[in-house]
């Protein structure tokens, strides 16, 4: 049966040891005092000798890196394709912690004065995720508990026959998204023709520098916006409490359709990024989007937003705000038309008709 | 200001001065009487103000002593020559300065006074002329500076003058110690007037006076004060001093004729009545023929008068705007390279690596602490190789913290930039006179006066090495005012923040080493500098910051204890979907206010977790720092409770904080 040696402690009060070099291969057969490794600490170095002979299965330890004291250092066994037994995962949350909703969950369940109990968890613990799946099934909507108990506003059901129906969790969100706009930004809209031979070209000659298959168009325009976003803070911003909020981060909203599904992705931190990496982070996001597997994190947050509608032909559409957000911008490129169409839903008490037009001038342009 | 200038009797009241403005007095009794009754005159007046309430708090004269006083001082002609004198300093000052509207004003908390009023009666400091007010304090001092004399091959000597009161002060033995195991000119001077205040000798001295100075090897001599070949015999003392370049160590028998201040003498009519009879400087005056002494004494007078005067007519001492810190601008970095860190470098190589290049780029730079020396390279071996490569500038010294802390303050106040390394960070207590009462006041009274120091020194527990190995004590030395403390980590440029604290920092600055960090390699990983705002010097040792952008936690974690922090915001982040910031500043004190403080303000949970013992410490400072700036979130503060850290390492694990208590005390907020 497959055993496993341990590494070492070289002295009392080190946990962790410096592996300096591993000297030996999956595969290989070691005899009993053979050196193996050779690890460190502040005060001195050893050579780690096997202590039986066998096959190595594998190294656990690597090269030029810590290990700690006791942790496997490598499996022998007595044929070289023997199997490594499963290694129960150990807990290291302390008790009672791992059964808990995660720290996040719970704040989430303060948030909206929810008890957890009711609410299914996928896994061992109760997630942010499986909450917001549950009130998306349930058709409640995020809303935070006030200190008074809030007065839910009830429709009256309509007249004919028909059955209540949860929204998905991203339906829920979309009415979220189109309440804000309808309740809370003064939403105006604006669009301009423009010519899209030079994004084009720009585009293809990006594409045959950097070698892409797919055509880097749309997430060069987006990447352009974000940039536009930390040139002209105004349009990185909302309004709360009537005051302007300014965003530090800029971090781009970006559509996806993925199948029958909308999601606005988000690139956060844009700022840090290059064009480079910018599309990477994007094509990533993308691809988590078609998967529908989209973490928390790359479906919200958006500060500035970016949809095109190019795919399908529309010579026009008219987006909704993103939740305190104060700009997104519209892209159509209707075939065969000989121009293509910038476009713009933006929050009035942000910015101005002329403060957009001015972004969508610059947006019409590549870079130089 | 120059009263003989303006006097009627010109060539009676001036005297002539060296090319550096001290007063030239020769060794004939007249032109000694003269000076020594002016001394007795000045005191006199000092007493006369202060019975008008004209004096800016207390004042000790050394009416009785003025030969010894002058003594010394007087034989001094070296332009290097310096005195580090004590609270009774007014007739050492006089002698060293010739400025007697200076002292009186300075004492009265006048605009002309020597030193603008910061010093009054016990702090003065004219050019290598210092005194300070705690007793002793002075000779680790005075061992640097005799240090720096050597090593420059000055002819100047230091003298270090104590009263017999202060050899109870076990630093004065370290200086001798210091001052005979380098062979420095040190010449201590012990006025033995017989009272400490008001306890006699015999309840304060063990021994013999004299057996001490031989004890370390030094020559020894002891003249009394009332000997009329006193002045040439200390003379040539001086001269022997000087001659031979090395320590010596002279006692003077002298006599106090007026109380320890002003109210508190308690001794016997009949012991007073023989103290008087015994005054040395009258018996000198006696020597003279009367019209002579007379016509010296109306003169004193009249000067002494137009002193008064002067004093009276000058303005209360006033600041323009109450000062926030001692601070000024960082030097620039014109002409500073940086250092050459070998990749892959951990902490301690990198330390060394700065050592070796600071060491090999300035001259003025020297290494001082307890085996520093190879083969054995520092308890941390982070001096290895470099007292081979730099003979004669890492130097292993005597156990003696408080000795080497107070040498570095004199070779620094001579021009060099000394970086002390104490063994263990538990150890600075022995230094915090040094640092608190000697190093930060004088760049901090006295604009000229700079103190380049650098003290390293590794801190830290988790080793199991128990309570006084173990210990993080910046929250006690971020309390002093004026110290710079400065706490990196493998994630800063450990090299380049201790070039800045050595090169462009011209202040006291404490440098902490967590002992588990030399061991780990540098990296900067993902942190980014917060701007550095208008903070003071946190352009040279910047905040960092890594994670999430709008956080839910934002853990604030320095030193030793930010890989720790690490672990913690991985796992919250991985196990509790929390979103983790992480702030990791460098610079403790001066608290970077309006760039870290103004990064935190926003946030809503703040953690901020340290190893030191933080009941009114750093965590709390930054709590406060953020509560007055209108913070409005959750706060919470995690470090070692005040008890001692065990060594066993058991118990140590349950009193330092650890990932799970950490961990365990973050997720009680949800």
């Amino acid at each position: 049966m497959a055993s496993y040696q341990t590494v070492p402690c070289v002295n009392i009060n080190d946990e962790f040891v410096d592996v300096v070099s591993i000297d030996v291969k999956p595969g290989q057969y070691v005899n009993s005092g053979d050196i193996v490794a050779t690890v460190e600490t502040d005060k001195s170095m050893i050579d780690v000798v096997a202590e039986q002979d066998g096959y190595v299965l594998r190294i656990d330890a690597i090269e030029k890196e810590k290990a700690r004291v006791g942790s496997v250092l490598f499996w022998l066994g007595e044929s070289a394709d023997e199997p490594i037994p499963d290694q129960k995962q150990e807990s290291v949350a302390p008790d009672g912690i791992s059964l808990q909703p995660t720290a996040k969950a719970r704040a989430l369940l303060k948030k909206l004065g929810l008890d957890s109990a009711g609410i299914p968890a996928s896994g061992d613990r109760l997630s942010v995720a499986d909450i917001e799946a549950w009130l998306a099934r349930s058709g409640k909507s995020i809303t935070p508990a006030a200190g008074a108990t809030p007065v839910a506003r009830q429709e009256q059901m309509p007249a004919v026959n028909g059955e209540l129906v949860a929204l998905s969790s991203e339906a829920a969100g979309m009415l979220h998204a189109v309440s804000w706009h309808r309740d809370h930004a003064a939403a105006g809209y604006i669009e301009m023709e423009y010519d899209p031979k030079p994004w084009e070209d720009y585009a293809a000659a990006y594409a045959a520098e950097h070698k892409l298959m797919l055509s880097p168009l749309l997430p060069l325009m987006a990447f352009r916006l974000a940039q536009l976003g930390r040139e002209r803070p105004a349009i990185n911003s909302t309004i709360v409490n009537g005051q302007r909020y300014q965003y530090q981060p800029v971090n781009l909203g970006f559509t996806v359709q993925a199948g029958t599904m909308l999601y606005l992705t988000v690139v956060r931190d844009t700022q840090d990024m290059d064009t480079a990496q910018f599309i990477s982070a994007l094509g990533e996001i993308q691809r988590h989007a078609m998967g529908h597997k989209l973490p928390p994190q790359e479906a919200s947050g958006a500060t500035l937003s970016f949809s095109s509608m190019a795919r399908w032909n529309v010579s026009r559409h008219i987006p909704i705000l993103p939740p305190q957000t104060s700009l997104i911008v519209a892209h159509a490129a209707p075939k065969n038309a000989g121009h293509a169409v910038l476009a713009a839903s933006y929050d009035h008490r942000v910015l101005t008709g002329f403060d957009v037009a001015q972004v969508l001038q610059a947006l019409s342009q590549p870079p130089k | 200001m120059e009263i003989s200038q303006q006097s009627n009797d010109q060539a009676l009241l001036a005297w002539a001065r060296d090319d550096n403005g001290k007063p030239q007095i020769a060794l004939d009794p007249e032109s000694i009487y003269r000076y020594g009754h002016l001394i007795r005159l000045t005191e006199q007046l000092v007493l006369d103000q202060f019975s008008r309430g004209l004096v800016s708090g207390t004042t000790h004269t050394c009416i009785g002593q003025e030969l010894a006083a002058l003594s010394v001082v007087r034989a001094l002609n070296h332009p290097d020559d310096a005195v580090l004198s004590n609270h009774r300093n007014h007739g050492h000052f006089l002698t060293y300065s010739g400025e007697f509207v200076g002292l009186v004003a300075e004492i009265m908390g006048r605009e002309a006074g020597a030193c603008g009023g910061w010093g009054g009666s016990q702090h003065l400091v004219h050019r290598h002329f210092h005194s300070n007010g705690v007793q002793g304090g002075m000779l680790g001092i005075g061992a640097g500076l005799a240090l720096a004399r050597k090593l420059h091959n000055s002819g100047g000597i230091v003298a270090a003058i104590i009263g017999d009161g202060t050899l109870g002060q076990g630093l004065v033995y370290e200086a001798m110690n210091l001052a005979s195991v380098w062979n420095a000119p040190l010449l201590v001077v012990v006025e033995n007037n017989g009272i400490a205040q008001t306890t006699v000798s015999s309840h304060t001295l063990g021994g013999d006076i004299e057996a001490r100075g031989t004890a370390f090897g030094l020559p020894t001599w002891r003249l009394a004060d009332d000997d009329p070949e006193f002045l040439v015999k200390v003379d040539e003392v001086v001269k022997t001093v000087r001659g031979r370049h090395s320590p010596g160590f002279l006692v003077i028998d002298t006599r106090r004729m007026g109380p320890h201040s002003k109210g508190d003498d308690l001794r016997d009519p009949d012991e007073l009545e023989q103290i008087r009879k015994r005054d040395p400087l009258a018996a000198l005056g006696r020597l003279l023929p009367e019209d002579v002494r007379n016509t010296i004494e109306l003169n004193n007078r009249q000067f002494i008068e137009a002193v008064r005067q002067a004093a009276d007519a000058s303005p209360e001492a006033t600041l323009s705007e109450t000062p926030a810190h001692i601070f000024d601008l960082p030097l620039p970095a014109t002409n500073l390279a940086a250092v050459d860190v070998p990749p892959g470098s951990n902490v301690r190589q990198a330390i060394n690596s700065a050592l070796r290049h600071l060491l090999g780029s300035d001259k003025r730079i020297l290494v001082i602490g307890e085996d520093l020396h190879d083969p054995y390279g520092g308890a941390f071996k982070v001096t290895q190789g470099l007292s081979t490569d730099f003979p004669g500038r890492v130097i292993s010294t005597p156990i003696s913290e408080a000795g080497i802390t107070g040498a570095a303050i004199g070779l620094a106040l001579d021009g060099y930039l000394p970086i002390v390394e104490i063994m263990f960070a538990d150890f600075l207590t022995l230094c915090m006179d040094q640092l608190l009462n000697h190093a930060v006041k004088f760049p901090g009274m006295f604009p000229d006066v700079s103190v380049p120091l650098v003290i390293r020194t590794p801190c830290g527990g988790r080793r199991g090495y128990g309570p006084t190995h173990s210990q993080s004590p910046e929250h006690l030395f971020t309390a002093v005012p004026g110290l710079t403390v400065v706490y990196p980590s493998h994630r800063h440029d450990v090299a380049g923040l201790l070039s800045n604290a050595v090169q462009r920092w011209p202040y006291p600055a404490l440098f902490l080493e967590h002992k588990l960090l030399y061991g780990e390699k540098l990296d900067s990983a993902d942190y980014t500098a917060i701007p550095a705002a208008d903070d003071v010097a946190v352009a040279l040792f910047p905040t960092l910051r890594r994670g999430a952008g709008e956080p839910d936690v934002t853990l604030v974690a320095y030193g030793g204890m930010l890989p720790i922090a690490e672990t913690v915001a991985q796992r919250l982040e991985s196990e509790e979907e929390l979103a983790v910031e992480i702030v990791a500043p460098a610079l403790l004190s001066p608290l970077p206010r309006a760039s870290m403080i103004g990064h935190l303000l926003e946030r809503p949970i703040v953690v901020i977790v340290e190893e030191s013992h933080h009941d009114f410490g750093v965590s709390a400072e930054i709590a406060a720092a953020l509560l007055e700036s209108g913070f409005s979130g959750q706060l919470v503060r995690i470090g070692t409770p005040p008890v001692p850290i065990a060594s066993a390492r058991s118990l140590e694990k349950s009193i330092i904080p650890d990932e799970q208590s950490i961990i365990a005390q973050i997720l009680d907020l949800f």
